[in-house]
């Protein structure tokens, strides 16, 4: 499953508050204090689920210590005969003359590129819908709505074709461009735009002279800080993760992102016809391949939880 | 369609200006407007809407190996209306969609609301937890898992053989959907979870602290205070719970090489569509595939959507 | 297919015919065109489990099918291993097996013509040898190249196994733990006084007509399948079993004798092995679906033990369907 849309409601928070408001008036209210009131058998409960969570990856951790015939012949859970860690940490970035690192840096490019530029894009698009009245708006906005709709993997095969025209598949292009467009981005930046920048700021920048472009970019660019990292982020995990597009756009092993070219190794160490068995090169591999995404998301977690409860903070 | 998801944005218009400058600075801003959507919009005609069309455009023609392309009219749609390959991929994700679907919003609303409760000692830890899994890869997950489900040395067939128990073999035929929906709700708990608890964070905390003082118990706030509080937040990880179930295909396609016979080549809409293009080189059908399947997309979207709001004003 | 390859053969390639073993190049000539570069094939031969054999009471390799049957039940009985594993999803092996057996199921005239025959009565001969290992449980048919299938080549699950020359070298990466404890043999004939074998992978390096360069890639494809020292190298690092007759009567590389195999000389064992592969075998000019439709007619029929006579059937009704709507003639 493959949700490749970005982005998180903030729409029904503000809507919410003025509901709030309405209610708080009426009651004068005690200091509220949850923590006083743990429950053991909800944190024992939540934390046994917690292990679900955990575990596979646990798995892969152990794993990654391991040399194909232990991986086959140990306990999961449990160190093997040999600690082969540092191997395997060899092997990952040796095999096909390094290969793993090209895989690693091709990731970071298309992900950074193809998240910077669907922020940037659909933070200029959802501002102009919130803060401009302009004929063919209404029309415009809606054919985006609908949109978000369309399964991107359906179009990734006609965009294929097309590429393939203009002879751009397999090129970083290819993979990069049709993941510019973030339907969803548009929306959750419109609504946050619509709540985040005042209109007498708009206007009083206007009185002071700015042309639009400035406000846009000193004003609202500013204002818009924390949705701006919501799509980012969102945009950012959903191109890192991407498997389809590339696997179908490139063909040449140093384009590939890691995703393809995982997949593609644990295929060959299961292909026969010459090739050789890489089992515990794929799993030491796919380990480092999560450990910045899980990294970025232990620092940046204050960062999802500002950019997703801030549509309520405000007002 | 999606308007009826999300309350729709209220956009407040610029306030009236003199009548005489009015004109001028109308022109002037729709003009600054039409600069700031252009760059989208153009990427998006680009990206979506030429190959949608482009692609309802190729599924009217066939092409052979021999021969080269003809106008095909429907025929490649009448042909998927009688292939029972691509029928039961759309029945096998139909039932995806009734059973994991439910079951992975269910427990991403509980651990929402468990964690938004207050009452759960280290509720950021188990939040952090939860949500790791949407940093792995579905290529990277699903590999793992595979592993674990292994009949011979995954993890889970040892305990069993431990205790003395026939190990399941999670890898068959009867089992193997049940192994997907395992390893997708694994990978998208947390995703949903976040979305909806972000939601929940900005329910005023007015709203049910004047609840709880008149003795409303936690289950009692939660379903009538919360839960209809963050119902748009909930519609949309449905909506986008049901376009990521059709459009499967990393894990099919990654578990095929562990368990070649009981996947086969149309085992989702969006696998059977890769292979049809690829293996067996028939663009058409393939786009013909694609584009049927977007349309089953928008129309289950739009009957879960119409279902539910029914409901909410049955029940206003 | 042949539409995006150059013919090589006026670069000098079709000189090259002598240097590469005859029934490698008609894979890659049509007529007087050369389309690619041998790069590695896979004769096949038997590669099996000297221990497990041994307590079965079996010294040397089964030289007939016949013998090997009923030494396959004795080792079931005996051991508990199936002496080898027909892949339910290895269209490949299958057919290194009809090769073997003279079986001609394709064939294609380079325009419009194919042949499709995988139900000839010579084909469903084979099939029901191997249906008789599989009812009665002396062979196993797991799914090749999986976890477990690798699993069991390193636990003594599976006796043997049937494979192609590149089989040797990867299965020592593979199940490391049992070195010196396997051998290698030609396969098993149908009779015993010609000795044939059949081939399985294999790859060649073609030079795509979109080539800025022609010369110089057909020259670096000569070159790394050609040269001596490169086609060793590929040998020992990649598992690719050279196809240049030089290579293959080099003593550096038929000499070497492997300890994974008790000291035996596997590369002369297989060298000796690819003189006697079949010349004559064709292909589809559609195998990619030919082998994808493979696993869901034979390969289910070997999964859930069904007939395989039956499973020839529907993919031979499959492959005339697809060709037909391909706009090729079809022929038996």
């Amino acid at each position: 499953m493959t949700t490749t849309t970005s982005g998180a409601p903030v729409a029904p928070a503000s809507q919410v508050s003025l509901d709030a408001k309405g209610l708080a008036k009426v009651r004068k209210v005690k200091p509220y204090n949850p923590e006083k009131r743990r429950s053991k058998l909800l944190t024992a409960l939540l934390w046994l689920c917690g292990l679900y969570f955990v575990l596979p990856i646990l798995w892969l951790v152990i794993a990654s210590t391991k040399d194909n015939a232990d991986l086959f012949s140990t306990f999961g859970y449990w160190f093997g005969a040999k600690f082969s860690l540092w191997e395997n940490l060899k092997d990952v970035f040796t095999t096909g003359n390094g290969i793993y690192l090209h895989w690693a840096l091709n990731t970071v490019v298309y992900a950074l590129v193809s998240a910077v530029g669907a922020s940037f894009l659909a933070t200029m698009a959802g501002y102009a819908f919130a803060k401009y009245r302009f004929p063919g708006a209404k029309i415009m906005f809606s054919v985006v709505l609908g949109a978000i709709m369309i399964p991107l993997t359906a179009l990734a095969l006609p965009t294929y074709l097309i590429f393939s025209h203009f002879g751009i598949t397999n090129t970083p292009i290819a993979v990069i461009v049709p993941s510019l467009v973030s339907p969803f981005g548009v929306f959750l930046m419109r609504v946050y735009a619509a709540d985040a920048i005042p209109d007498s700021m708009i206007e009083a920048a206007r009185v002071d002279g700015a042309s639009e472009g400035r406000i846009f970019f000193q004003v609202g660019l500013r204002l818009l800080g924390p949705g701006i990292v919501t799509v980012f982020l969102f945009a950012l995990v959903a191109t890192w993760n991407n498997y389809f597009l590339p696997l179908i756009m490139l063909n040449s092993s140093n384009l590939y992102p890691l995703t393809v070219g995982l997949a593609q190794q644990q295929a060959t160490s299961a292909g026969g016809g010459g090739s050789q068995a890489l089992f515990s090169t794929v799993i030491t591999g796919s380990l480092v391949s999560i450990v910045p995404l899980i990294v970025a998301f232990l620092f940046l977690q204050r960062y999802w939880q500002t950019g997703l409860a801030s549509g309520s903070v405000k007002e | 369609m999606t308007q009826s998801v999300v309350a729709p944005a209220r956009v407040r218009p610029t306030s009236v200006k003199p009548p005489k400058k009015r004109n001028a600075n109308q022109r002037r801003q729709n003009r600054a407007a039409y600069i700031f959507v252009a760059p989208f919009l153009l990427v998006f005609v680009l990206m979506l809407l030429v190959p949608l069309f482009y692609s309802g455009y190729l599924s009217l023609f066939a092409t052979r190996l021999v021969g080269g392309s003809q106008f095909a009219g429907l025929t490649n749609y009448i042909r998927a209306f009688t292939d029972p390959a691509f029928l039961s991929g759309v029945g096998r994700m139909g039932l995806f969609l009734i059973i994991q679907v439910p079951i992975m919003l269910a427990l991403a609303l509980f651990f929402a609301l468990a964690i938004d409760s207050g009452r759960v000692k280290g509720a950021g830890a188990i939040r952090l937890l939860i949500f790791i899994p949407y940093a792995v890869p579905g290529v990277v997950a699903t590999l793992m898992w595979g592993y674990i489900y292994g009949n011979d040395f995954g993890p889970i067939s040892q305990v069993f053989r431990a205790i003395g128990f026939a190990p399941p073999d999670l890898l068959s035929a009867g089992t193997i959907l049940g192994s997907i929906m395992n390893i997708v709700t694994w990978e998208f708990i947390g995703y949903n979870m976040i979305i909806m608890y972000a939601a929940l964070r900005s329910i005023p905390t007015e709203l049910y602290e004047a609840a709880e003082i008149d003795g409303a118990g936690q289950f009692r706030i939660a379903w009538s205070i919360k839960i209809p509080a963050i119902r748009p937040a909930i519609m949309l990880t449905v909506i986008f719970s049901i376009i990521g179930t059709f459009q499967t295909f990393n894990e099919p396609s990654l578990l095929h090489g562990l368990a070649p016979n009981v996947i086969d080549n149309a085992y989702t809409p969006n696998y059977y569509a890769y292979n049809l293009a690829f293996t067996n080189q028939d663009v058409n059908y393939a786009a013909a595939i694609a584009f049927l399947l977007g349309i089953v997309i928008a129309v289950v979207s739009y009957v879960v959507q119409l279902s539910t709001q029914r409901r909410e004003t049955k029940n206003s | 297919m042949t539409d995006s390859l150059l013919n090589i053969a006026p670069y000098g390639a079709s000189k090259l015919s002598d240097e590469y073993t005859p029934w490698v190049w008609n894979q890659v000539k049509q007529g007087s065109n050369v389309w690619a570069i041998p790069q590695d094939a896979g004769p096949m031969g038997n590669l099996f489990r000297t221990d497990i054999l041994k307590k079965a009471g079996i010294t040397t390799p089964p030289a007939t099918w016949d013998e090997y049957a009923t030494e396959a039940a004795t080792v079931k009985s005996k051991t508990g291993a199936y002496m080898s594993n027909l892949a339910s999803n290895d269209a490949g092996q299958f057919l290194g097996l009809l090769w073997q057996a003279g079986v001609k199921p394709f064939g294609y005239d380079g325009d419009k013509g194919v042949k499709v025959a995988v139900d000839s009565a010579d084909a469903k001969k084979v099939a029901d040898y191997w249906q008789k290992l599989i009812d009665n449980g002396s062979i196993s048919t797991d799914p090749d190249f999986t976890d477990d299938w690798y699993q069991g080549l390193a636990n003594g699950k599976y006796a043997g196994w049937l494979t192609a020359a590149w089989g040797p070298s990867f299965l020592q990466g593979t199940a490391a733990k049992t070195s010196g404890l396997w051998n290698a043999a030609a396969l098993p004939q149908y009779s015993t006084s010609a000795k044939v074998s059949g081939n399985w992978g294999g790859s060649s390096d073609a030079v795509l007509k979109t080539s800025k360069n022609p010369i110089a890639a057909y020259e670096f494809a000569k070159f790394i399948n050609n040269d001596t020292e490169s086609t060793l190298q590929f040998a020992n690092k990649q598992f690719l079993f050279p196809t240049s007759t030089k290579t293959l009567e080099s003593s550096a590389f038929t000499d070497e004798k492997a300890a994974f195999y008790g000291g035996q000389q596997v590369n002369k064992q297989f060298a000796a092995i690819s003189a006697t592969v079949d010349t004559k075998f064709q292909w589809l000019p559609y195998m990619d679906y030919a082998y994808s439709s493979y696993n869901e007619t034979v390969g289910k029929a070997l999964a859930n033990k069904t007939s395989l006579s039956d499973g020839l059937d529907a993919w031979q009704k499959d492959l005339v369907t697809y060709g037909t709507q391909q706009g090729f003639s079809v022929n038996k």
